[in-house]
């Protein structure tokens, strides 16, 4: 599903963010990336979604290299991958349903499908009830549980966390884990990238430890 | 459908940053203002420019029995001669009564019609200078019944000095401010556009290809461009309404000035859109 050979990620200055980090990610799998912060989780995560391009080394995302994968096609292949952010990057002048159906009117989705899948996703989160409401209305959890909606709503292959707990309380992060959880159970491939120990020892899943951008760890 | 959507999400964008909106539209409106005011100078310059080119002529006096129908046929076959016209002495007598109405005593002093017929020689534009009157008035001289020429010469050259370099001037100043238009409107569009900047990285995360994030934008350039084209032709309106009453005849063709305004407010603000959300976008 996701493989890298060797790829390593310089940025300006020649700071190495990544450096010759091979592994692969198989089909269905639970993956935690972890590591102190500023050891290249986020830059790991942006090179699967292909927000940066390796300076060195080969990327295969969903069968396909994406060295190979032109501009313009970038657009269709970010919508078979889901990302959710610690910052949730929600839109603040839109309500929940708004927020999650622009992911879905992005692609031309017809009405009356967009309807029920935005019905099914804000059910299955529980949270249709508060539909109408805006961003700064709802607690952190509920805020990052919209940013999941959005990104589940097109039902991805591929759902990318990066630090999806890390402004939220322990309880709310122990729920968003458990979402996740749930998503990776009926067949989505979930990396998630984060320092936060506790929930780490909460599941016993794959961990790929990441320090000063070299992969130490792969169990 | 995705048009719809991103119409709509134009509009949104107007919406929601309103004060924003309104600020770039101003600039816009102010920037289009000025530069129909100084096209609106230059086209009268330039018909001004044209009227007085067009006066420039010799005047060819004749004896009082030439055979003028004679002489005007061999006038208008020197080579750079446009036009020829007759005025006999009673027909500048009747100008010269118009022209001074008021003092017309003045020509009652005189018994018979003093003022001699004359042929007034249009020569063709290039000829139109203190050399080409001097060539064409020789040839005129050498004509029997003719006996006296007259023309600017040198006042031509000097009249024709001064409009070259207030022209060249005027065409300097007219680049600078298009350029000075351009560069304004375009700035503000991109300040709309980075306001808006964390919805265009949501865009993106989500898939929207660049050309449906570009609609709303491009949408959003069309409107200001419109709206601000159409307050820059009232503006412009309204001062050639007070301008007339210092100047008389002022030129100024009315559709061309609307549909010149409209268009490049419109074509501004998509290609300003397009350019801005392009650096964007890369």
């Amino acid at each position: 599903m996701i493989s890298f050979d060797k790829v390593t990620k310089t940025y300006q200055r020649n700071w190495v963010a990544l450096e010759d980090a091979t592994f692969e990610v198989a089909k269905g799998e639970f993956i935690f990336i972890t590591g102190p912060t500023g050891a290249g989780k986020s830059t790991l995560l942006k090179l699967v979604y292909k927000e940066e391009d390796p300076t060195k080394g080969t990327i295969k995302v969903l069968d396909q290299n994406l060295r190979f994968l032109k501009k313009k096609d970038i657009p269709s292949f970010r919508r078979k991958i889901g990302v959710i952010f610690q910052d949730f990057k929600l839109l603040p002048d839109r309500t929940l349903e708004e927020n999650v159906a622009f992911a879905l009117e992005v692609i031309d989705t017809p009405p009356r499908d967009l309807r029920k899948k935005l019905m099914d996703i804000l059910t299955y989160l529980r949270l249709s009830h508060k539909r109408y409401f805006y961003p700064y209305q709802l607690s952190g959890g509920e805020q990052q549980k919209i940013a999941i909606a959005r990104a589940l709503v097109r039902d991805p292959y591929i759902l990318l966390a990066d630090e999806p707990t890390g402004n939220l309380d322990i309880k709310s992060s122990h729920d968003i884990l458990d979402i996740l959880l749930d998503i990776n159970y009926k067949g989505t491939t979930v990396l998630m990238a984060t320092h936060n120990q506790n929930l780490l020892k909460r599941t016993k899943k794959r961990t790929l430890k990441i320090e000063e951008g070299k992969l130490v760890d792969n169990q | 459908m995705a048009l719809g959507i991103g119409i709509r999400e134009g509009f949104r964008t107007i919406t929601r940053n309103s004060s924003l909106f309104f600020l770039s539209l101003l600039v816009a409106a102010i920037s289009l203002f000025l530069l129909s005011i100084f096209a609106l100078v230059t086209v009268n310059l330039y018909t001004l420019v044209r009227n007085l080119d067009e006066k420039i002529e010799i005047i060819a006096f004749l004896d009082d029995h030439a055979d003028a129908m004679n002489l005007k046929a061999s006038i208008q076959k020197i080579n750079g001669v446009k036009e020829v016209i007759f005025v006999s002495s009673q027909q500048a007598l009747t100008d010269l009564q118009r022209e001074m109405k008021s003092s017309r005593e003045v020509l009652n002093v005189f018994e018979d019609n003093p003022l001699p017929a004359s042929l007034r020689i249009k020569l063709q534009p290039s000829l139109r200078n203190g050399r080409g009157l001097a060539e064409i008035s020789d040839k005129v001289m050498l004509l029997k019944g003719v006996r006296e020429t007259i023309f600017g010469g040198e006042l031509v050259d000097q009249l024709k000095r001064i409009t070259n370099i207030i022209t060249i001037f005027d065409l300097v100043l007219l680049v600078i401010i298009i350029l000075s238009v351009v560069f304004v409107i375009f700035q503000t569009i991109k300040l709309t556009i980075f306001a808006r900047a964390p919805e265009i990285e949501v865009m993106r995360l989500v898939g929207a290809s660049d050309s449906f994030i570009a609609v709303p934008f491009t949408f959003q350039g069309l409107i200001q461009g419109l709206i601000g084209g159409v307050i820059a032709f009232v503006l412009t309106m309204i001062t050639v309404r007070i301008g007339s009453s210092f100047f008389n005849q002022l030129y100024f063709p009315r559709m061309w000035f609307f549909v010149a305004n409209v268009l490049a407010g419109v074509v501004l603000g998509m290609i300003g859109s397009g350019i801005a959300l392009r650096k964007f976008l890369k």
